[in-house]
This record gives C-alpha cells, structure tokens and sequence, in this order.
C-alpha cells in the first residue's frame, strides 16, 4: 500500500509562512482561503515568555472524518489509493457535512467564484475528474490535495520544495525506507488533535523553541 | 483507497535569474515563466549563499508586478492645487508628452542657470544607478542627488566604520559561531541576509547559543536561548557593561587584543590601568578605552538604567567570552538609529573587537564583492554653467556644524534624507523650483511625514517614476509608471550573505503588464532625447558613448542602454579576458543563462592589522573618528568640543573618541505619554511597498502580534491595565508628533512600559487593499536624528500615549 504523508521538522521550521505563500501561488487560492497556514501561540509572563508556532495543512488522515461525513455515493470526499484525501466537486452536493467534521479546521466553503489572475498556475488544472481544478467555484469547498497533480508527476508538493528551511519531507508512510518513516520512527514525534482518532499523516518532529 | 485515472504532464516553464530587492538582502532569486507570466519565485539556486531558499517577502513580488492598481501609463496633473486634500486629477498622456513636459522643464533651469534648484530623489536602485543617481543631475547642474540611505542604515554603519574601518553592512559566519548575539534585529524576519538565515538555522541553533537583545520578543528570539528585552534607548548601557564584564572576568581574546605584560589581569572595577602596563596586537586603545569609560559600567551600574538584571549581564558577558572567538555579535537599526546612537553603534560592534570574532572563523567580516566596469567619464559633457551651480551647497544641509553626517568615513558627506523636506520649506540654503524621484515615497517613509505633505505641495514642478500612484505620487505633475526590478528590465544587484558575496542580474522576461519604463535606463534616455530635440545635446550625446562590450555598438534606444549599461558594469563578471574573481563564465549569455555570480571564499583574519582604520588596528580608541571630528570641525571653524555641542552629544575631549554611553533622548514627556515607541519592521514588507498585495493581507499576522487586514499595537497587559485598554480595542495612540487609530494587542511578549506596531499598513494612496488599513508609524515618529552619521531616529525616537478610540 502506499500512505502519502509529511513531516514538519519544527527546530528547521522559522515560522515565516513561506509554504503558505507558496500553497497560495501553486494553487491559485484566493484572497482569505488556506490551505496551508499556521498556529501561533504565546506562553508565560514577560520576560519569561515562549512561543509555539505551528505550521498546519490538511492531514490526509487515514480514518478521515470528512470522508465518513460525505453523504452521497459514490463519496465526495475520498481516500485515493495513495492515500491522500481528495474531493470531487462534480459529485458535491454542497452540503459542508465535510467541513463542519473536520477537527482541524482545514476545508474551506466557496462563497463567491474565484477571480482568475495573470499570475495563476497552469499546472492545477492537472488532477482528478471534478477535482480542485484552475479555479473554484462558488458553492464548493476546497482544502490541500499534497499537491496530486506534482506528486502524481512524480515531484514534491510545492510547500516542501519552497520552504527555505527545508522543513517539511514528503513521501509513503508505508514505506519504511522512507526518509518520513525514518524521521517518525527514530525522532519523537506528534500529531494534532491525537484524541480525534483520525490517525494524521502529518507528523511533528523537534520543538520549534529552543527554551 | 479509489483507484486515479492517470493526469497529464506538468508545463515545461523556465526559470530565469534575478535579483530580489524588497529589502537590503538584495538576494539572488529566480523566477518562474510559463508562457511570459511568472507564476512561483525562489531563490537562485546556483548562489553559493542561499541555495535556493527564498525569505516570504520575496514571493510578493509576483504580485507588486501584476498589481491591478499599478499605474498604467504617463499621466499629468489637471489640478494646479497641491495639498493632500487637492485630488491631483491625473489624465493619461503619451511617453512623448511626458518627455516634452519634463525636457521644457529642465531647460527652465538650464537656461535661468538654476540647476541647483533641481532636487533628483532616488530610494530603491539597482547597482546601474550611477547615471540617474550622479551624472544626470551633475548634468542638468544640481548639487542635490538625495538617497534614503539616511532613513535606512547610516548609524548601524558608523560603529563599524570608526572601529572596524568600513562603514557597511557586516556579515556573520553564524555557520562557525558557538555564540551569537543579536542586538536590535530580527534576521529571521527582516534584513539583512534574511534567506540565508532562514534556509540555515535549524542548523545554527543546534550548533550554538543565541542571545538577542530587543525590547520584543521577535521571531528570532522565539528560536533563541536568552532574551534580553532592553529598555529601548538604553542599549548603550548594556554594551558597555557587557564590555566591562569581559574584560574584568579576563575573557578578551588574546590573540586578537594582546594581554598584559605580567599576564595578570589588571581591569578591576573602578581602577585605572598603566596604558605601558598593555600590549596590543591587532586593535588600537583598549586601555584607554577601559580608563576613559569601561572602567565604571559595572553591570550594577547599567541594570537599572537599561533593565536587564545584573546575572542576566554577567551571564551572557561571561558565555560570550568562553565562546570567544566564535562569538558573533550581530547589529541592526534597533539600537542604534537613535538620537545620538553612534556611540551604540561603536560599542556594540566593538564587544566582536573584544571577543576577537573581527574578521575570524564564526564571526563578522566584509566578504570581497565584485570588481565592477565603468561607465564613460562625463565630464566634457557637462557646460561650465552645470559644474557651477552643481557645486552649490546642498538642500539637504550635510556638513553643517550641528551635521557631521559621516556614517561611512566622508566627512559631512552622508546623505540627510529626512531633512530634505525642512530644507525645502525653509527655502535653505536655496529655493527648489523642481523634482525628480525614482522608488521613493518620502511622504510615507520619512518620520513626522506631514512635513513631506507641505515640502511637495511647495515644489512647482514634480516627476514622479514609481510602479504605484503613491503618497508622494499625490503631489506630482508627472507619474511615470516605472518597470518592476525583478522581471521587466536590466540591471544587476548584490551583496553578501553566508560569507559569500554575489551579483544577481535582473533581465525582462515577461510580457511587459503596463505600459513602463525603467527609470535608471530608459527614462534618462527619453528625457535625454527631448532635450537634444530643444537643442540641448550634452546628455544625448553623453548617452551615445556607451557602448555595447561585445559589439562596440553604441546605444540607440532607453532599453539598449539599459542592457549596455548592465553589460559593462559586469563585464569583469562574464568576459573571460577581464576576469577578476570568483566564478567564471565563458559569455555574458552564460552569466544571464546562470543569473547568479559568486564571490571567492572569504579570508580569515586577512584584515587584521590591515584595516581601514587610520591605525589599521581595530580601533577601540578612535584615532579615525578623530581625526574626521577635527575635519568636520574645522570646515566650520570651530573645535570638536563645538561640534559635539551643536549635534547634542554629552562627550568631551578624549571621551568622545571612545565608545561610551550617552543618556538617550526620547521625544515626549513620560507623564503625558507613558509608552515607548518601538517601529517594528515587518516580515512582509517590500520596504513599504507591499501593502496592495493580497498575501501581505493574508498573511500580515505572520509578524506575531499582528492581524489579516489590520494593523495593531502590541502593548504589554501590565500597560494595558493601567491604561484601561482590552485586547481588540480600537485605540488611538497619540505623540508629540500626530496620532493614529488602530487595534490594541495585549501580549506578554512586550517589555512593560513600551508599545510595538510595525511599519507598513497606514497608506492612503497606493491601491485598494492596502487603503484604509491602520496607521502609518511615521505619523507618530518625530524627525529627531543622529548626528554623527546623519541617520533619521527610528526607535526610542518618542513616547506615545495610547487611548481607547
């Protein structure tokens, strides 16, 4: 079997939303919408004070709540067989049952249709039938797809090639020679929202402060 | 999992060399074109110092260039009224028409023999400047070329300068650094280096200490051991006392400073030492230093002046030498562009003397850049009128008894940027009748702004080439919409960065959006033209005799210059047979084809002794800026104990030659305005050019603290109880100087007693996302100065009150 997957170093990771900005240009996402984004949190009392940041995407989790929650047949929100999470908004019915199952906040619903800009990356057009497609239309959702259409043409989502830190790593989790595997398995590691039970495949390895 | 279908093939798009300048980083880049539109940014990774990796701010750019709101083509003003409440009421006009109004203009001046009356700005410039920048106005017979350095860097660069030799920006081998202090900067959010930074310190934070001096908790000090929240203004005092500390424990470097005769350490607290009693090896004065100033900056002493509790000096002083050579002490504007901040500047960039890290392995050092060509020599073009009046003094009032404006080692020869607009108010030392500016918006980029609202609205006649109709737009006659640095001309940029220096070339490589031109190339061509059409050829003629190196071919049109001017400025780069250093190419189609130049590697020590100090020595006592103080002094007949005087230092006699602290003056009575102003730059700013971009919207809360869309002030909740403000209140905060509304942030992360917003939201003419949103900094900031170097004050520049609105 093959479980797409990625590990965030946090140690590498500076917190400076490069992969966001790059998400944004790759996939041609809007104004307000995110598909890879970030947690900030401040702890303590000045001068004794720390700060978690955490960059966050899709999980692609392996029991995907947003799957469960699709109501038509065949799903609208599936587990392709390399195990990223994906949507097909030709079999939507616009019901949000997706959005409003996932803990982790990461699909988002069209209100208005997407504006197209010179800008605008060709390549995402390339992906499944009624897949996340050039442009969204008003009354889908959206959220990561690891970048299906670079990865099925055998290159890395574009977060991990242009994080200047090098802190994200892609690859099958079902592999264990792969270079995830082999972080998740020799460093200690974490995912969000582990209570959820959705088993993510992305894993946190190393604390993004030094204190 | 559901089978896939298989998808088609990825488009086969190019990525082409460029160079980034949405801060001083000016990093090597690469953009993306798919059928002649850029679509993804990274950075050059044929450059040695980057590899690849590309900081957020950079990724921007895409969007400045596709701005909806960028100017399209010419315009002129309708409305003869100027104010900021006179819309301009801007018309389309031709290139042709506004050559001809600009040309008419310039021979106004020309003919009366005004050409002093000429102010020509320039802010973001490429390294082909040197004809828009120098010649053109020597040309035309003005004195006034005025660059923003002065609002950027110049008192970060006099430490440096009067210690080290070189007044510029330093780079850190933080590579090979077991300690590393970061003092009032942020590098993994704003320049210098930022990339490099980025890319490398997961790597460096495993490897070594990090310490960082900031009265906010900044990113870099998210990722850092030790946080020392000083109390803004107050970082003289920490330096000294740190200083103190090292050389009290014993913890100098031997090698570099040199010991005592009897190898018993002498610098106990309060006690002077025999200069006899020393020897030096590489650096000039560190006894005398110790006498006329160390000796007494106990940290006991300095602690309840700057904040920072006595173990907290004597902890990093102490880990700073045990590391020592591989201690790197890092400087920004943060402590130092501040009334009277040079002598900050010197002491915080001589605690790397102390440690020995000058010029060493994991430490500071000035990496050799390129061997550039030259461009014609101009001077059989420029009338004898020109060269008269072109030796008037300057609008700008360097050189001055109370403006010494010496950052770089030239005496009253640096550049007062802010100034300028009192210069022209006052009609001092004469009238300016017209102005010419390029990437520069003085109106919202200079402290107490409003002052550039009345100095543009007096200027009779204002060209303006930018790519957004901006604040400073509002006052022009003439918008000339200009080119985007990255993807729409030629030119060259560079620097340094992971101790390697390189040059990046910018080239056109999409389909042009609007309608611009690039102003240090085509523009000087077109107003060249025009004016040889109306009988003055000295320029056009100048203009002709550069030629292409390749063809001998003389330049015909503003985009053949441009190009030509960039090929015999690196010519040293890519011809074969003038090779000088680093990298070699076989062509100059090879150096664009690769985009990037590197540097060799840099020499360790190969400075030392050898320094651009007027002992060579590493200069603790100053024989450098003692000298120039005694020039600037005697150019305005005076002592240097006048000059001090009339620039607001304290120091006296040998004192002033040495770094010492200096009690700070920040602007506003602590009763009426009890916080103090911190200007925070932001990890998405394009030098405040940014704002209109939908990613530096969406993105704007990356900078902690901050909201999407919005802009706040980040005030501690001890503050925030006092002054009766909840966090989300929308609050006015109030200075001396003018006032603005935004959002309160209540965060732990604030020294109490201070307030933090960063620069760049505020605007009110430069398109419809950035319009609206917050306040400008530069509305509360007060245009106070530091004398010594020129440089406008940016922090414990004025206290603030903050109200809820």
């Amino acid at each position: 079997m093959t479980r797409l997957g990625m590990v965030i170093d946090l140690q590498k990771c500076v917190g400076c939303s490069a992969c966001s900005i790059g998400c944004k240009m790759e996939n041609n996402i809007p104004d307000g919408i995110f598909w890879s984004h970030y947690k900030q949190e401040t702890e303590g009392t000045f001068p004794n004070v720390k700060l978690r940041y955490i960059s966050t995407l899709c999980n692609h989790c392996t029991d995907a709540p947003c799957v469960k929650a699709c109501p038509t047949s065949p799903k609208s929100t599936y587990k392709a067989e390399n195990g990223m999470t994906l949507y097909n908004s030709d079999t939507c019915i616009s019901c949000r049952a997706c959005e409003f199952s996932c803990p982790y906040g990461q699909i988002t619903f069209n209100a208005v249709d997407a504006e197209a800009k010179p800008y605008h990356n060709p390549d995402r057009a390339l992906t499944e039938k009624g897949g996340t497609q050039g442009l969204r239309k008003k009354g889908k959702v959206e959220k990561c797809t690891f970048c299906d259409h670079r990865v099925r043409n055998g290159v890395d989502p574009f977060c991990v090639e242009t994080c200047p830190a090098n802190a994200r790593i892609f690859g099958d989790l079902d592999d264990p020679n792969s270079e995830v595997s082999q972080l998740v398995a020799k460093n200690a590691n974490f995912v969000l929202k582990p209570e959820a039970n959705t088993k993510p495949n992305v894993f946190y390895i190393n604390s993004y402060g030094k204190k | 999992g559901r089978k896939l279908e298989p998808i088609g093939a990825l488009k086969q798009g190019k990525w082409v060399g460029t160079g980034c300048q949405g801060c001083t980083s000016w990093c090597s880049s690469q953009a993306y074109v798919v059928d002649g539109r850029v679509i993804k940014i990274r950075g050059n990774v044929n450059a040695k110092s980057q590899q690849g990796a590309a900081c957020p701010r950079m990724r921007l750019a895409i969007q400045q260039a596709y701005d909806p709101d960028r100017i399209k083509q010419p315009m002129k003003r309708t409305n003869p009224k100027k104010g900021r409440s006179e819309e301009p009421k801007f018309v389309p006009i031709s290139w042709d028409e506004a050559f001809d109004t600009i040309a008419d203009k310039l021979l106004e001046l020309i003919k009366a023999n005004e050409g002093h009356k000429l102010v020509a700005f320039r802010g973001r410039y490429t390294d082909i400047n040197d004809l828009a920048y120098s010649t053109f106005p020597k040309l035309m017979g003005s004195p006034n070329n005025i660059s923003h350095s002065s609002i950027c860097a110049e008192s970060e660069k006099f430490g440096p300068m009067y210690t080290h030799g070189k007044g510029s920006y330093r780079d850190y081998d933080l590579i090979n650094s077991k300690y590393v202090l970061i003092w009032g900067m942020d590098p993994l959010a704003t320049n210098r280096q930022v990339s490099t930074w980025l890319k490398n310190w997961g790597e460096i934070i495993g490897d070594a200490k990090i310490a960082v001096v900031e009265p906010r908790f900044t990113s870099t000090a998210s990722k850092a051991d030790e946080w020392l929240p000083v109390i803004s203004g107050q970082d003289g005092a920490l330096a000294v006392a740190l200083a103190h500390v090292l050389l009290t424990k014993g913890l100098w470097s031997k090698e570099f400073v040199g010991d005592f005769k009897d190898g018993k350490n002498l610098f106990v607290a309060g006690k002077t030492v025999d200069e006899a009693a020393f020897t030096e090896k590489h650096t000039n004065g560190i006894v005398k230093w110790w006498n006329l100033e160390l000796k007494d900056r106990t940290p006991e002493w300095a602690s309840p002046l700057c904040g920072i509790p006595v173990e907290q000096i004597v902890r990093v002083a102490t880990e700073m030498g045990n590391n020592a050579p591989y201690t790197c002490v890092m400087m920004g504007g943060g402590g130092v562009m501040q009334q009277r901040g040079a002598y900050n500047s010197m002491a915080i960039h001589a605690l790397n003397g102390i440690v020995g890290s000058v010029e060493h392995e994991g430490g500071c050092g000035f990496p050799s850049g390129a061997t550039y060509g030259s461009f014609p020599a101009f001077a059989e073009f420029q009338t004898k009128e020109a060269a008269a009046t072109a030796k008037h003094k300057k609008i700008d009032h360097r050189g001055r008894l109370e403006w010494a404006n010496m950052p770089t080692g030239s005496v009253g020869g640096g550049v007062n940027t802010n100034r300028v607009a009192d210069g022209i108010l006052a009609a001092d030392p004469n009238e300016i009748k017209m102005a010419i500016g390029y990437w520069i918006n003085l109106n919202f980029s200079c402290a107490e702004n409003h002052r550039w609202d009345a100095a543009m609205a007096k200027v009779p006649f204002f060209a303006h080439c930018v790519t957004h109709n901006s604040e400073m737009s509002w006052f022009a006659d003439i918008l000339l919409p200009s080119t985007h640095h990255m993807f729409e001309q030629w030119s060259v940029t560079g620097t340094y960065q992971n101790m390697v220096a390189h040059r990046a070339i910018q080239q056109p490589m999409i389909d042009k959006v609007y309608d611009a031109k690039n102003y240090e190339s085509e523009v000087m061509w077109g107003i060249a033209e025009k004016l040889a059409a109306k009988g003055f050829t000295n320029f056009l003629d100048y203009l002709k005799t550069f030629k292409d190196p390749e063809t001998g071919k003389a330049a015909t049109n503003g985009e053949e210059l441009g190009l030509y001017m960039t090929k015999i400025l690196t010519e040293p780069i890519w011809n074969p047979e003038k090779y000088k250093s680093g990298d070699k190419f076989n062509g100059w189609n090879h150096f664009v084809e690769v985009g990037v130049w590197n540097g060799g590697a840099f020499k360790y020590k190969a400075a030392w002794s050898n320094m651009g100090t007027a002992t060579k020595k590493f200069e603790f006592y100053s024989e450098t800026l003692k000298k120039n103080l005694q020039t600037h002094a005697d150019n305005n007949k005076a002592t240097i104990d006048q000059a001090l005087a009339a620039m607001n230092y304290t120091a006296r006699g040998d004192l002033a030659f040495v770094p010492h602290y200096e009690t700070p003056i920040t602007v506003g009575d602590a009763n009426k305005y009890p916080l103090i102003f911190i200007d925070q730059k932001s990890r998405l700013n394009r030098e405040g050019r940014s704002a209109n971009c939908g990613w530096y919207q969406d993105f704007k809360d990356v900078d902690f603290g901050d909201e999407k869309n919005g802009d706040t002030i980040k005030i501690n909740p001890v503050d925030a109880t006092k002054l009766g403000i909840k966090h989300g209140d929308k609050v006015r905060v109030t200075s001396p100087a003018g006032s603005i509304e935004v959002t309160a942030f209540v965060w732990e992360g604030i020294r109490p007693g201070h307030a933090a917003k960063s620069y760049g939201q505020g605007h009110w003419n430069y398109g419809k996302k950035a319009n609206g949103k917050g306040g400008n900094n530069n509305a509360v900031l007060s245009a106070v100065y530091e004398k010594l170097s020129g440089a406008t004050v940016y922090y414990a520049n004025t206290r603030v009150n903050i109200t809820k609105a």
